[in-house]
């Protein structure tokens, strides 16, 4: 056990991060990636905490822990307006989204629960020398959401809860200035962390055995970087204007999400269900970067972003083979949320169609492993970022597979 | 059951090995009705690669023809696409080099004495593809022995005795028909007007109207006889070149009384028609036809880039000597030059058109550019060093700036002929390199 806790603890420190309808990842919990994403409705095990505070109290065991990890390698290639020949593409590190759930019922009606997850994450990396480096190089945005919850079942079809959400969010970003020196371009480094709040709170409603529908709100969670780094490298005819030591403040608001979701059991053994994820990205409006020592060439930045707010619709279902092994499958498809005028490569979101499979398999009883594996195809399409007159056909392609366990006591 | 999980994990694996890297879709690169399979290019130091006051080898791989070559590649041109390099970097001894940013403006120095195995004839090493002949005017393609050294000094071109075939008999025309092109491009007539408006219109002529049309006419005649299809680009107004752009008519800044007042005192206290006051003034500059030989100049008149501005503080140029008339264009010299470049754009439409060639229209291209223009988060304009388009001379481009004109060639071409000839990629290319 000691180990298991160093473990997970190691695993905090390696920040997991995504993409896929912006900068939002959904990988809370193994069975929930294994039908598509829904959960919402569901009351499978502690990772309720995340997808419904009030689907926790429907959870019939004392105790539940379940925890794993999504190891996801995602590309983006991107090439030059027709006709073209020149393409380029990304070479992301590994995101490893993570979680970690605990609940226990305190009385038979109230249940405590503690959340620890990667709700968000953009991991980027583009080659140093790209057509598009003026707009980004590299990327990376973390975001570690610790939520406290509690969930209380008001009688046998209405359970709710609520969780405060603390949020812990860096961001590494890179990109190349047009002001060529001897050594090539300038570039521009920034780097931060933030913390932040949110609150995340759900209803559950279980009519009858075989029906079940919830629905969740999350908050958004404005992450505001304050004097953060922002190194400039520049030829040294140019070092006045862009002086070292300098800083910026900005601000990344990461959008929040009302679900609604509803499952059926067909028998005892078939469970089919949906969920819809409307998710408000209209929140990220531009990006502003507001340096601290601001220059003749070197003013404050306002870039527009321009996000639309986008429904994600989910399908799903499992089927329990037998005691110890149940099967899932599902799709979504995640329309992106970006401004096709202010598409810029730093988050390449596309409209999205996902399929997902999954499997448990108990080898003792109140033990499952959990292994999910979810393909995402970005559509290719021709887009634009108008300001910069930077435009080209993006497509984007996800492989995540994820394994995880779920223990109740 | 273990075998199971196993067989699941094996096939992610598999996928993620295998189905990984999105493809993008596109139709391929295609010629349409054109055929690149020889490519020749003519013209003058624009063509040739000319940047930064000189024509070096650098300047020559950057060279808009050698750009084009390469997005030919993909529409079918074969072989190697010889440029008449030079050896090194220092061309004629003429190249510049840019060593400071002070608040006074660019402190820009000579590169370095030539390596005199530039001057050398590397024409049995060819033949070339790149005649672009810098200085050359409309009437020198068609001209035999303008490459030829035995004309001696100032009878012929230096650049184009390196490389022309027969120096005696040789025109850069007839080298260019003997290398059979399928595919030309044509960008002359710029020197026909703005050899005299660098030299202040103190030295050399602009070329008449009829030489001007009837050497055109010749030389795209004679190109489409041999089958070959081409294309043109036209002549850049003056306004968009930061040669003539960047000294400001009223650069001298004094504000103080004692100067002020000995200068009025010097001009007659405004009996002369010049004067003085506190804040920018203009320059005084000499003026032959003026009664007294000199004048302030007007704010509609150029002062040019050649302007040596030390020579304002240092010999008292513009306020105790009028500056000297070849680093100015006065309003008749302007008018000249204006109607010579609306005549000569005028004659390169009609010819291109009789001759079935599509026209770059540079002139309207580079306006375009005047007014601001954003490329791939790189902004461009035509002032001078921070533009990003012009090179350190003022009058030739950066690489960056020639990749911007190889694509304006590549979107008339493809509009032209129906060809989708890939565009290049202009990030790929270096702008100014500050120190």
């Amino acid at each position: 056990m000691q180990k298991r806790i160093t473990s997970i603890l190691a695993l905090l420190f390696l920040a997991g991060s995504m993409l896929a309808g912006g900068p939002q990842v959904s990988l809370h919990g193994q069975k929930q990636i294994g039908m598509g994403l829904i959960g919402t409705s569901l009351s499978l095990d502690a990772s309720s905490a995340f997808y419904n505070p009030g689907a926790l109290a429907f959870l019939n065991q004392k105790t539940y822990i379940s925890f794993g990890i999504s190891p996801l390698r995602s590309f983006a290639v991107y090439r030059t307006a027709q006709p073209s020949v020149y393409e380029s593409r990304t070479h992301n590190p590994i995101g490893t989204p993570f979680y970690l759930y605990a609940s226990t019922q305190i009385t038979k009606k109230l249940t405590a629960a503690l959340a620890i997850n990667t709700p968000y994450g953009n991991s980027l990396k583009w080659d140093k020398n790209w057509a598009g480096r003026y707009e980004i190089q590299d990327l990376s945005l973390e975001c570690i959401t610790m939520q406290p919850t509690l969930s209380y079942k008001v009688n046998d079809w209405l359970g709710i809860g609520a969780g405060f959400v603390y949020a812990y969010g860096k961001v590494v970003l890179n990109k190349a200035l047009p002001l060529g020196g001897t050594n090539g371009d300038g570039t521009l480094g920034i780097e931060g962390s933030t913390t932040t709040t949110g609150f995340n709170i759900g209803v559950k409603i279980k009519p009858t055995k075989k029906l079940e529908f919830g629905i969740d709100y999350r908050s958004k969670l404005s992450m505001k970087l304050k004097d953060a780094k922002a190194d400039f490298v520049v030829p040294v005819s140019m070092s006045t204007s862009f002086p070292a030591g300098n800083t910026v403040n900005a601000e990344l608001p990461l959008a929040a999400n009302l679900d609604i979701g509803g499952s059926y059991w067909v028998d005892e053994k078939l469970m089919v269900g949906f969920s819809l994820n409307y998710v408000m990205w209209n929140v990220y409006d531009s990006l502003k970067f507001d340096f601290k020592t601001n220059t003749s060439q070197l003013p404050d930045v306002h870039s527009p972003r321009e996000y639309k707010s986008q429904m994600i619709y989910r399908i799903g279902g499992q089927y329990i083979l037998n005691t110890k092994v149940t099967l899932r499958a599902g799709a979504y498809y995640d329309p992106s949320p970006c401004n096709p005028n202010y598409f810029t490569p730093e988050t390449p979101s596309l409209n999205n169609t996902a399929f997902t499979c999954g499997l448990s398999y108990s080898p003792v009883k109140k033990v499952s492993i959990d292994l999910s594996f979810l393909y995402i195809q970005g559509a290719q399409k021709n887009l634009t970022f108008v300001p910069d007159n930077f435009s080209g056909t993006y497509k984007t392609r996800f492989f995540i597979p994820g394994i995880g366990v779920s223990i109740n006591l | 059951m273990k075998r199971m999980k196993f067989n699941i994990i094996i096939l992610a694996l598999a996928l993620l090995a295998f189905a990984c890297k999105p493809m993008i879709d596109v139709p391929a690169p295609s010629a349409g009705t054109a055929d690149f399979t020889t490519y020749v290019s003519l013209g003058n130091s624009l063509t040739a690669g000319y940047a930064d006051g000189d024509l070096s080898r650098s300047g020559q791989l950057n060279s808009y023809p050698s750009m084009l070559a390469t997005q030919f590649n993909y529409v079918g041109r074969k072989g190697d696409f010889k440029q008449p390099l030079m050896v090194d970097e220092t061309g004629f001894g003429n190249r510049l080099k840019f060593t400071a940013l002070t608040a006074a403006g660019p402190t820009i120095v000579s590169y370095g004495a030539a390596n005199p195995a530039n001057f050398a004839s590397i024409a049995s090493a060819g033949p070339y593809y790149n005649m672009g002949v810098p200085g050359a005017k409309s009437y020198h393609l068609p001209a035999v022995g303008y490459g030829n050294p035995a004309n001696g000094a100032g009878n012929y071109n230096p650049y184009y005795a390196r490389f022309a075939v027969t120096p005696a008999t040789s025109s850069v025309l007839s080298d260019a028909l003997a290398l059979h092109p399928t595919f030309y491009s044509l960008w002359i007539g710029n020197n026909d007007v703005l050899l005299y408006a660098i030299a202040g219109g103190s030295f050399d002529a602009i070329t008449p109207l009829a030489t001007f049309t009837a050497s055109v006419t010749a030389v795209v005649t004679a190109l489409k006889a041999t089958g070959a299809k081409g294309v043109m680009a036209n002549i850049p107004d003056i306004s968009s070149l930061p040669f003539f752009n960047t000294v400001p008519y009223n650069p001298l800044y004094i504000t103080d009384a004692a100067s002020l007042t000995a200068l009025n005192t010097a001009y007659g206290n405004g009996a002369l028609g010049i004067t003085f006051t506190s804040g920018y003034n203009r320059l005084v500059i000499a003026d032959p036809l003026d009664p007294m030989g000199m004048r302030q100049i007007k704010s509609t008149e150029l002062v040019l880039l050649s302007l040596p501005t030390d020579s304002l503080k240092l010999k008292g140029w513009g306020t105790q000597k009028p500056v000297p008339a070849k680093y100015i264009l006065d309003e008749t010299e302007l008018a000249n030059i204006r109607t010579a470049i609306t005549n000569f754009n005028a004659s390169l439409a009609t010819i291109a058109s009789a001759n079935n060639v599509p026209m770059i229209d540079m002139n309207a291209k580079l306006l375009q550019v005047k007014a601001g223009m954003v490329i791939s988060g790189m902004k461009f304009n035509t002032s001078f060093i921070s533009g990003g388009l012009f090179s350190l001379d003022g009058i030739h481009l950066t690489p960056r700036g020639y990749a911007i004109v190889s694509n304006y060639f590549i979107d008339g071409i493809n509009s032209y002929y129906k060809s989708t000839i890939p565009r290049v990629e202009i990030s790929g290319f270096r702008g100014i390199v500050f120190p």
